[in-house]
């Protein structure tokens, strides 16, 4: 007994060294920039052999950079917008009605998530030279809606499933229109699931590259495409500072979403 | 029927539901009176929770007629029927205080704050819940949650309340206790309410009238003492009560006087209500509590031997094991001092004859 609870020990030793080690794995290259970004404002080092804001200085001063974070939050923050509008009230259809063709809108809807962004990139990219949204802001907020509805109809449908379909019938016992029963009895039982999928989907738009690459130019530039061709052309270290405020941020986030989720198993 | 006084409240004409191939509902007219407290009783299955989501609106009958309140409603959609609805799992809106729910309906109506405030704070004094306004549904036990509910459909003062099966969820003594609040209230107030439950008892306790359903018909229908003491069918008295029932063939005298002649021996009984002609199957019913256990032969009596006896406080129920096999429940008053019956004893089980009652047969299947 004693012997085997001594090898069980060793052995979930092993396990959680492995974790960590993978963990360590995942993270370090991520957090490498830190030190860096906080280091000598000529060059790109690691370690950093002193310690300066002056990447930090730089990254807010100039126009460019300062310019595509702007950009990029604005990007962002109306493809989260405009997402809601569209995927909130089309999950709740999908979710509750018996519309012939159900399951075919569902996975179109889906569709995005399964086709490779470079795939779409391209595709949106000859596509929006026909219509002249290359290089406009509507015209990569329109791309970003395609790639992140999925997420946020995921995430308001599971939210759905919580809430119990009783509760709209008696409503409408009660005498209120489908208009007020979707404000009153639906949208706040979704609130939490909303929240999520909204900061999902801020961040996926605050992050992509690929099809921002396809379709934005000097005007329109978001901030990882500024990063991406910064990296290809001069590799200043004031990417090091980016990139750390961009993890902080990402990092909020995530926490945020995690708190989030953690408030609705607590109610349930 | 009791409703030829009243005016109806709900009225249903010819109401029949199909899913394809399958018939929910057969056709079914049924009238239901302004005040009155109605329930659709029978096993699952049986049609009636069918029924109620016909006059609820959530589903459209494929034929018939609904006419509530003096106005046709088959088609009309659900929140305009001017119907409560209280359900077994409550449905309290869980992201609303106790007042804001009870409030809901009211601000449907779009009264005014003034006039919502009293209206909740009247309805929450009749289920003496004052104090929990300012709390959310789920810190209340599930009784308190029910009777939110019951406050939220009073409210408004529907034109007729709808209950499916809501004390399913609560425990046998406070089942009880909501029973009687639920009588007091409709007593109080004169609300129309029709009543979903499969638990006889409940149905019992409760109702006005009772509607017995069956395989998708109405089975039969009348007060509690009807379905009782007069039910008409072999599923009406197996589902309401607990009863003997013996098969055997019609035999009718010169005298007009009916008989059953069964593997138990021929018995008397009392004309049956619907003609069964001579030489007809019939089965003879008998309550339980109309049998004794006799020492002697009686002109009604069967032998057999006791095969167990328990004892459920008030009343002792003795299993009687006769000499074809078949068995007879007999249930007696508990006295102190009563003679115990042992297991394996012989026995015979009597009745007076005036006691039974003559059923067709029930339909083969």
């Amino acid at each position: 007994m004693n012997e085997l609870f001594g090898s069980s020990r060793v052995a979930r030793g092993l396990v959680s060294s492995m974790a960590w080690l993978c963990y360590i794995f995942l993270v370090v290259p991520s957090l490498i920039v830190i030190p860096i970004s906080f280091g000598n404002p000529g060059q790109i080092e690691f370690p950093p052999r002193q310690f300066s804001l002056e990447l930090y200085r730089q990254f807010f001063t100039d126009a460019a950079w300062w310019g595509s974070t702007v950009q990029s939050l604005i990007v962002a923050c109306l493809t989260t917008l405009a997402t809601l509008v569209l995927a909130v009230p089309a999950a709740y259809a999908l979710a509750r009605s018996r519309l012939p063709g159900r399951g075919g809108l569902q996975g179109l809807f889906m569709m995005p998530m399964l086709v490779p962004v470079i795939v779409l990139g391209l595709g949106l990219y000859l596509q929006y030279s026909n219509w002249g949204l290359l290089d406009t802001t509507a015209g990569l907020v329109l791309a970003h809606v395609m790639l992140t509805t999925p997420y946020i109809m995921v995430s308001v449908m599971s939210g759905l499933q919580h809430s119990d379909v009783a509760l709209e019938t008696v409503a409408s016992i009660m005498g209120a229109s489908r208009l007020r029963i979707f404000f009153r009895v639906v949208l706040p039982q979704l609130k939490i699931s909303i929240a999520v999928g909204a900061l999902f989907a801020f961040l996926m738009s605050l992050d992509e590259v690929v099809v921002a690459y396809f379709l934005t130019g000097t005007d329109t530039m978001t901030l990882p495409v500024k990063m991406y061709s910064s990296i290809r052309w001069e590799l200043t270290p004031v990417l090091a500072a980016v990139s750390t405020l961009l993890t902080v941020l990402s990092l909020m986030i995530a926490l945020g979403i995690i708190a989030m989720q953690g408030k609705t198993e607590a109610s349930k | 029927m009791t409703a030829s006084s009243t005016p109806a409240m709900v009225e249903l004409q010819g109401v029949a539901k199909r899913y394809g191939e399958v018939n929910a509902l057969h056709r079914v007219d049924l009238s239901i009176a302004k005040g009155e407290f109605v329930t659709l009783l029978g096993p699952s299955g049986s049609g009636k929770t069918t029924l109620l989501n016909l006059i609820a609106g959530m589903i459209t009958p494929s034929s018939g007629r609904i006419v509530i309140d003096g106005r046709d409603a088959t088609t009309l959609p659900t929140n305009r029927r001017g119907l409560g609805m209280v359900f077994q799992n409550y449905a309290l809106m869980p992201h609303m205080t106790v007042f804001e729910n009870i409030a809901f309906p009211l601000e449907v109506r779009r009264l005014s704050k003034a006039e919502i405030k009293r209206k909740v704070g009247e309805a929450l004094e009749l289920i003496q819940l004052g104090h929990v306004a300012n709390r959310k549904p789920r810190e209340l036990s599930g009784g308190q949650q029910q009777r939110i509910s019951l406050a939220r459909c009073i409210v408004y003062n529907p034109a007729l309340i709808l209950m499916d099966e809501p004390l399913g969820a609560l425990d046998k003594k406070l089942r009880e206790q909501m029973q009687l609040e639920i009588k007091r209230l409709h007593a109080e107030l004169g609300i129309t309410m029709l009543y979903v439950t499969h638990d006889q008892d409940e149905a019992l306790t409760m109702s006005d009238r009772i509607v017995l359903m069956n395989g998708g018909r109405i089975e039969q229908q009348g007060t509690p003492d009807t379905l009782y003491f007069r039910p008409e069918t072999v599923f009406s008295a197996e589902f309401i009560g607990s009863s003997n029932l013996i098969p055997g063939t019609v035999e009718i005298g010169a005298d007009g006087a009916y008989a059953l002649n069964t593997a138990l021996g021929r018995f008397a009984a009392p004309a049956p209500e619907r003609a069964i002609k001579a030489g007809e199957r019939a089965v003879l019913l008998v309550r339980p509590e109309n049998m004794a256990l006799a020492d002697a032969a009686t002109p009604a009596s069967v032998a057999g031997h006791i095969e167990d006896s328990i004892l459920l406080g008030g009343v002792v129920r003795h299993f009687v094991r006769c000499a074809d096999g078949s068995s007879l429940i007999i249930q007696e008053l508990n006295q102190p001092g009563r003679s115990g019956a042992h297991r394996g004893e012989a026995v015979r089980a009597a009745w007076q004859p005036q006691h039974g009652r003559l059923l067709p047969p029930a339909p083969a299947g």
